[in-house]
């Protein structure tokens, strides 16, 4: 008994912060009880209202994604800064805590997961809805076959003039937003055919069957990965656009910013 | 016309057959005919006023629910009052609806009775009872959809976090509730010339100051209806409106976003009909 207390006692020994990831009300309510420094939660929804908060767009089935995320969402919140211990009480198996974490705040846990959603041009609410859509089709499929996508979401005025048709645009003069139920059935019909998607700040479906057209130079992305992840990290690197490909290969979901990769999901896991 | 004609007690009581048992029945017989018949009938209707009210509120009671009242209002400040006296609005308004038949049944059955000296009374009270049940009926109407607009506008207002706010939902359930009492009252024939002078003034006074706040938002409203169906420049094209050009990034409804070299200009949409678009073809 107290050889396994000690061994939790020094997992949380002097640590900083405290993060809760998704806690249920008795575990919030222990910690806000003791104020002195109050614990961050990291969850979907702030059931709890915390003053400490860090909305999770996605329910990250990786556990390192979920840390990562929960802790550069702090940094960025200033509720902790580089060089902090912090210990994190998460759910590995279920969604009820059953691990606690520590982890040193670094640059290394920098991977920009957080960067993608919150400072992205693109709301995060777009982002969050286009990760759905992305992770559903990888899910379903086109009609049970795999399927592979591109959207390329926000900067969508650069991203139109960097890129050019491959046919009519099925979207032209329709104004739509993605996260619309039935838009999402648009969508898989219509990825269907090559090219990418556009979508701009707002979440409007601004073109499909684009043909980006970026320069391919500098852009670092793992080798193996097919042209149509190219042509999304590129199309990033040279806009402030942000790319969401699913691949048809090996159905993974990945996302791109900047020239390179920043996230990676497995559909089958959501 | 009091022509309540009594069967005569006395034959009845000189019957031949003495046996006690026997005259008691006759006795019970003889008091029951000497109620006149139109006494019966009335009675009668009053029963028959009690069931249909019973009826009707249960009828009332089961259609508001299957009209999914219930849900619609639960959580205004009416209700919780309801509830807080054990009762709620759907069985206040059913058996509002059954007391108002039974009154009428009660009413008509005094009529019939006729008991003459309070005709004049009651035939006053039936002439006012449907107005007055209407405007029972209006008044609680109005609190419960003043509830709920203050609740819905609450609801809408929440995202913005500001304080001051907190005065429009109470103002717009106050405004319904205002609009529900000079209904109420006109039915039951209240003067209320003077409410509506105020309520004139108040509506003015809104729309006034509304369009004054509004004017370039509905315009450039407008402006963006027209923006949006005809589309004669999207996401992607080069513009200039005005002085600002640049690539078009977001139309909506009340303004185009506009980006040049790292600035993004956000454009009312009615400066695209008052300085005019330019569309930059290279």
């Amino acid at each position: 008994m107290t050889a396994s207390g000690d061994l939790l006692a020094d997992l949380v020994d002097d640590v900083d912060g405290v993060f809760l990831f998704a806690p249920n009300g008795s575990t919030y309510d222990e910690f806000a009880a003791v104020d002195d420094e109050p614990a961050v939660v990291v969850a979907q929804e702030n059931d709890h209202d915390a003053e400490r908060y860090v909305e999770l767009p996605l329910a990250f089935d990786n556990v390192r994604d979920r840390i990562r995320f929960g802790v550069e969402g702090a940094m960025d919140h200033g509720y902790c800064a580089e060089g902090d211990e912090v210990a994190c009480a998460v759910g590995v198996f279920g969604d009820s805590t059953d691990a606690v974490i520590r982890t040193s705040v670094t640059e290394s846990i920098h991977s920009g997961i957080y960067d993608l959603f919150a400072n992205s041009r693109a709301d995060p609410n777009v982002v969050r809805d286009v990760f759905d859509v992305a992770i559903e089709l990888g899910n379903k499929g086109q009609k049970g076959k795999p399927v592979g996508a591109l959207f390329v979401v926000g900067d969508a005025g650069k991203v139109m003039n960097k890129s050019r048709p491959l046919s009519y645009n099925p979207f032209e003069k329709s104004h739509v937003h993605v996260g619309d139920p039935i838009v999402n059935v648009m969508l898989k019909e219509f990825s269907r055919l090559d090219g990418a998607f556009v979508i701009s700040d707002s979440g409007k479906i601004v073109s499909a069957y684009r043909y980006l057209e970026p320069g391919a130079e500098g852009v670092d992305i793992p080798k193996g990965l097919g042209a149509r992840h190219m042509a999304g990290g590129a199309i990033t690197r040279d806009t402030n656009a942000i790319a969401i490909v699913l691949s048809e290969s090996d159905g993974l979901v990945r996302a791109f910013k900047g020239g390179s990769l920043v996230l990676e999901l497995d559909p089958e896991e959501y | 016309m009091s022509d309540p004609v009594p069967i005569p007690t006395a034959e009845t009581a000189v019957s031949p057959t003495g046996v006690p048992l026997q005259s008691a029945v006759d006795m019970l017989r003889s008091a029951l005919s000497s109620v006149p018949a139109r006494l019966w009938l009335a009675v009668g209707v009053v029963l028959f006023g009690a069931v249909l009210a019973a009826l009707v509120a249960a009828v009332n009671r089961r259609l508001l629910v299957g009209a999914g009242v219930p849900e619609t209002i639960e959580g205004t400040a009416f209700e919780r009052t309801a509830r807080e006296f054990g009762t709620s609005t759907v069985s206040l308004v059913a058996d509002l609806t059954g007391y108002f038949i039974f009154i009428l049944s009660v009413i008509v059955a005094l009529t019939v009775a006729r008991v003459r000296y309070i005709t004049t009374f009651w035939n006053g009270v039936a002439e006012l009872l449907p107005s007055l049940f209407l405007a029972a009926l209006v008044l609680i109407l109005g609190l419960v959809v003043g509830d709920k607009v203050e609740l819905l506008v609450d609801e809408r207002l929440r995202g913005v976090k500001l304080p001051q706010t907190g005065v429009i939902p109470s103002l717009a359930k106050w405004s319904v509730v205002f609009v529900a009492v000079l209904v109420a009252l006109g039915q039951v024939g209240i003067h209320t010339d003077a409410l509506v002078v105020l309520l004139g003034t108040y509506g003015f006074a809104v729309v006034l100051f509304g369009a004054l706040a509004f004017r370039d938002l509905l315009a450039s409203g407008a402006v963006g209806f027209y923006l949006l169906l005809q589309q004669p420049y999207t996401i992607g094209d080069r513009v200039r409106i005005g002085d600002t050009d640049g690539v078009v990034q977001e139309v909506n409804v009340f303004v185009t976003h506009v980006e040049s070299d790292d600035e993004e200009y956000v454009v009312p949409n009615r400066r695209a009909f008052t300085d005019g678009i330019v569309r930059l073809r290279e």
